[in-house]
């Protein structure tokens, strides 16, 4: 019994000298398990040595053991408590410092806004093809009813390799490749670099690129081909731009179209307005409805299936889009250039 | 082309102002690029079209006008003053070759008075944008550019023999131009002869010496046919374009020389001169009409709207089509003869069409039907390989395909270039075999504007000749140069290096599941020899990625150190990804230990592996490597490793005595095939 008070005295003191030391709810936890531990803890020992005693002096060693818990308890207690109530946490830091700033890539503005243009075809159920930029004069040209010596192959000035062999001027050979190997319906676009022997200035180079669409099917009219169109362009700008077609001439449809839109720089109502050239309106696609003979060459029968097909040069629709007065700036690769697509 | 609005009155009443004609003409489809007021004037440029030839006079334009306007063409009438001389008593003209020239036309005007124009006539040329030259000239150029039918007068006196002999030109013939240049003709040229020699390249360009001069007394008028794909390839070769070839390649009237003839006589006489008697017209096989159905179903069909029919016949005849009913909605069309583009039913609705008004067609989404992906596997990677890119701080480039030639000789890219024939500059010639040129011409563009460092990919094609094939292949390149983003605050942006190179491709490497790939050393041209890793996937090489030489980087005045790869991208993009599998993860905690080793510098993390994962060692979860270094402590040509290695079984807890024997053998395998030296307290449980 007195070697029993004397332990009690000891934990005590221990207890005591402990809970001063404790910084946090861990350490709390620790001193909680060294007393209270129901196998191992100091108390639960405490009770071991009490089944060694006398009977009649089992009830005073009950009460004092008791009176040591129920000490440990309160104190720890009140330890918790302080711990839980919101402490100050001593400030070392200036939270106006700027955050560390992750270095990430930036997508190149062109092909930017190329996925975009591909993002609303493919929710209107297109889908995307490609094919080579080195092509033969059959597909570049005579396929898409350009005749041999006919003066609309003047349009397209042409960056030859060999006789037959040509960068593409535009992507609509693949149009041709598309419908010889496959049977309508046919619903594509095709992006892609182009390429034509133009000395560059701030609206002209050598290497561009364009998208094109083409869709064939039973009954399909240039009514399709204007809503498809209205609701492209809307996506792209917005919902409220104002279109017009007007008849053009392309060899490859029949009839042909030219899309403009209205200029939101100066809503046309700058005469010298750089954009528009005083006109209000901004050539942005040329279309049409395949011509019959385009068909006739993929052997689909112009009788039975018809189609629309238009085309968009990407650059000159992004320096509109994006107010960019030089088109040699994507092809700089100035980073500060680049970089602004990403941020801000 | 510049049209005049007055020279445009002369064939239709336009009191409507120039902002009301822009928009007509815009709607039927001959665009205004431009338009200039003047007093009592406007001069508009109106865009050509290929297949348009009829719009390339003021005649066209007005034909056009009226039937948008509604309105009638004012009659022309072409008085002459004729001689008793016939046409024929003065000059004989022979055909000889029909296919080039069906028609062939001529009037003789005598004692024209070659000087100045009349003001009306001098205004009208002027306005145009041309100079006033003589009477005669300015009414050539006044009949081309009223009726788009070129004619040409010669002095009749300096034709030989007086006689008009249209032929190919023979071997060794040559022609003095108007432009006093000397042509070389060659046997495929049609030209107009006289009795000795070719006098006019026909439909190109007339001869210095029969040319009208001040001298001159009695013209002689030509108003011919020319075959437009001979013309043209006469213009083509001899680089040689007028405004008369423009117009025959495109394909005049063939109905229309005698009236331009005419026309031309007739003014010549009011200006004094006589004109022979009857236009002398070699037309042995009239051009024959070809008759084209006109179904009003199609009409529909095509444009998704119905028009109605009266509307269809008012229309095309006021275009000048023939057209007649056969049967309800069927039409049998004759197209006029100045529209040679007119051929198919196509063409007659987009006639309706243009004048009915692309406004007044519905716009209409067509029926939705696909069931192919909407985004193909090869795609959906590319992107997903992009956005890794950027997640690993490089930047997007797109450069042009074309490239220097000596500058793209210094990289040795192995492959054979392409060249272009006729490229825009000497400096652009062939197109590029590598996409590292573009990427070390960006690195130096950027560096030289104040860049810290440079990080960019880019992915097109590179082009080459494989035997007698052009090839394009699609290539992924990186590059990477300087330091790292902004500094911050907390620590300065740190130097790139190889491994910042290495890690963007092992991170797509994994990311798109690509298995099993292997680095090797290997060294390649691009790269400082040993300085470079090959890739290969699926046991393929798929490129390399290194430090470029110190002399390609010199050539692109690079001071600093480049790291870079390029990858056969389409090769990656084509193959099967590994499919995602699921593994359990174990519930129960592994076992790590940390071994450092002394080791020969020489010794590669590579064959380090190879060794670890040819052991087989049961329950080896991963083991990585986590400390490299050399230095004084360490003894020279050697390098302290420290490798760890991490224990799971599946099923239960390791025993520390299990994970003992295990390390045990991989300590002596290591010893034993690299000479490896435990370190001292190297040892640690964890
Ligand atoms: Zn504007």
């Amino acid at each position: 019994m007195k070697e029993l008070k004397k332990k009690i005295e000891k934990y005590k003191t221990q207890f005591n000298r402990e809970i001063t030391l404790i910084q946090d709810k861990k350490g709390l936890q620790e001193l909680r398990n060294l007393f209270l531990s129901r196998k191992k803890g100091y108390v639960s020992l405490l009770f071991e040595d009490f089944k060694t005693l006398k009977p009649e002096e089992r009830p005073e060693a009950g009460k004092i053991i008791n009176e040591l818990k129920e000490y440990v308890q309160t104190k720890l207690q009140a330890l918790q408590e302080e711990f839980s109530t919101a402490k100050k946490v001593e400030k070392t830091y200036d939270l106006t410092l700027p955050g560390k700033d992750i270095y990430l890539g930036s997508p190149h503005p062109i092909v930017h806004f190329q996925q975009e243009i591909e993002q609303i075809f493919l929710t209107m159920g297109f889908t995307i093809e490609e094919g080579p930029e080195i092509e033969t004069d059959y597909y570049n040209f005579e396929a898409l009813n350009f005749p041999q010596h006919h003066p609309a192959r003047d349009d397209w000035d042409t960056l030859y390799i060999k006789d037959d062999l040509l960068l593409r001027t535009h992507t609509s050979p693949v149009q041709i490749r598309v419908m010889e190997k496959k049977k309508p319906p046919i619903r594509i676009i095709i992006p892609g670099k182009v390429f034509r022997k133009e000395t560059p200035d701030p609206t002209h180079l050598p290497m561009f690129f364009q998208v094109e669409g083409l869709v064939i099917d039973v009954g399909i009219t240039f009514a399709h081909l204007k809503g498809t169109l209205e609701y492209f362009l809307k996506a792209l700008f917005n919902e409220n731009i104002k279109i017009r077609f007007r008849p053009s001439f392309f060899p490859f449809t029949e009839p042909s179209a030219e899309v403009d839109i209205e200029c939101t720089v100066c809503d046309g109502k700058n005469e010298d307005c750089r954009v528009c050239g005083g006109s209000g309106w901004i050539e942005i696609l040329g279309a049409g409805m395949v011509d019959p003979q385009v068909l006739k060459n993929v052997n689909i029968d112009p009788e039975r299936y018809s189609g629309f097909a238009f085309g968009m040069g990407i650059d000159r629709t992004a320096m509109f889009a994006f107010q960019i007065s030089d088109m040699r700036n994507f092809y700089e690769n100035d980073l500060r250039f680049i970089r602004q697509v990403l941020r801000k | 082309m510049k049209i005049s609005l007055s020279w445009l009155k002369q064939y239709i009443d336009l009191d409507i102002s120039a902002f009301e004609l822009v928009d007509t003409l815009n709607n039927i489809g001959l665009m205004v690029d431009d338009w200039e007021e003047k007093e009592n004037e406007v001069i508009l440029d109106i865009e050509t079209y290929a297949n348009r030839p009829d719009t390339l006079g003021h005649l066209g334009v007005a034909r056009e006008l009226a039937v948008a306007l509604g309105r009638p063409l004012k009659e022309q009438s072409w008085p002459l003053i004729e001689l008793n001389e016939k046409t024929s008593d003065l000059i004989n003209i022979k055909i000889l070759d029909e296919d080039l020239c069906p028609r062939y036309c001529g009037i003789i005007v005598r004692g024209v008075q070659v000087g100045p124009s009349p003001d009306w006539l001098r205004e009208k040329i002027k306005a145009i944008g041309l100079s006033p030259i003589n009477n005669v000239v300015d009414v050539t150029n006044y009949v081309l550019f009223s009726t788009a039918q070129p004619i040409h007068a010669f002095d009749l006196d300096k034709l030989t023999g007086r006689k008009i002999i249209v032929r190919k030109a023979k071997k060794g013939e040559s022609l003095i131009s108007l432009e006093e240049d000397t042509l070389a003709l060659s046997s495929d040229m049609l030209v107009i002869a006289d009795e000795v020699k070719p006098v006019a390249l026909a439909g190109v360009i007339g001869g210095q010496e029969t040319s009208v001069s001040n001298e001159t007394q009695d013209v002689f008028i030509e108003s011919a046919y020319f075959d437009p794909v001979s013309i043209r390839k006469t213009s083509k070769k001899l680089g040689i374009k007028t405004e008369a070839s423009y117009r025959f390649e495109r394909g005049a009237d063939e109905s229309f020389p005698p009236q331009a003839a005419l026309m031309a006589a007739s003014i010549l006489t009011q200006m004094g001169g006589k004109a022979t008697k009857g236009i002398l017209d070699i037309y042995s096989k009239p051009r024959k009409q070809k008759t084209i159905v006109l179904r009003n179903h199609r009409v529909a069909g095509l444009l998704g709207l119905e028009i109605q029919e009266e509307f269809i016949e008012e229309t095309l005849s006021k275009l000048g089509f023939q057209i007649e009913r056969t049967q309800k909605g069927v039409w049998q069309v004759k197209s006029p003869p100045f529209r040679v583009d007119v051929e198919r039913e196509a063409d007659l609705i987009e006639e309706i069409v243009r004048f009915y008004g692309y406004d007044k067609i519905p716009a209409k989404l067509p029926p939705f039907e696909t069931l192919e992906p909407a985004l193909s596997p090869k795609r959906k990677a590319f992107q997903k390989l992009r956005q890794i890119l950027f997640h690993y701080g490089f930047d997007e480039v797109v450069n042009f395909s074309f490239v220097n030639q000596e500058k793209e000789a210094k990289l040795q890219s192995g492959r054979k270039p392409i060249e272009i024939r006729n490229p825009v500059s000497s400096k652009a010639s062939i197109l590029r075999t590598t996409l590292i040129g573009g990427l070390l011409e960006n690195i130096s563009w950027n560096l030289n504007r104040g860049a810290e460092g440079v990080h960019v990919f880019e992915t097109g094609n590179v082009y080459f000749w494989q035997s007698d094939s052009c090839i394009e292949q699609c290539m992924l390149a990186l590059a990477t140069t300087g330091r790292v983003g902004t500094t911050h605050w907390q620590s300065r942006n740190e130097k790139t290096d190889f491994f910042r190179l290495k890690s963007a491709c092992e991170a797509f490497m994994n990311y798109l599941r690509y298995d099993p790939y292997v680095f090797c050393e290997e060294d390649h041209t691009y790269f400082e020899l040993g300085h470079s890793l090959s890739l290969h996937f699926k046991g393929e090489p798929v490129g390399f990625m290194g430090l470029v030489r110190r002399d390609i980087l010199d050539s692109y005045s690079i001071e600093d150190e480049v790291w870079a790869a390029e990858f056969k991208l389409e090769m990656l993009l084509e193959k099967q990804a590994k499919k995602f599998q699921y593994r359990p993860v174990t519930r129960f905690p592994g076992i790590s230990r940390d071994i450092s080793f002394i080791a020969s510098q020489e010794v590669t993390y590579q064959k380090i592996k190879a060794a670890v994962e040819k052991c087989s060692i049961p329950y080896l979860n991963q083991f990585y490597i986590y400390d490299r270094f050399s230095g004084p402590s360490i003894p020279k040509g050697k390098m302290s490793l420290s490798l760890r290695f991490v224990f799971c079984h599946p099923q239960r807890t390791l025993l520390a005595e299990e994970v003992d024997a295990l390390q045990e053998r991989i300590i002596k395998t290591l010893k034993a095939e690299f000479n490896f030296q435990l370190r001292e307290g190297g040892k640690i449980d964890k």
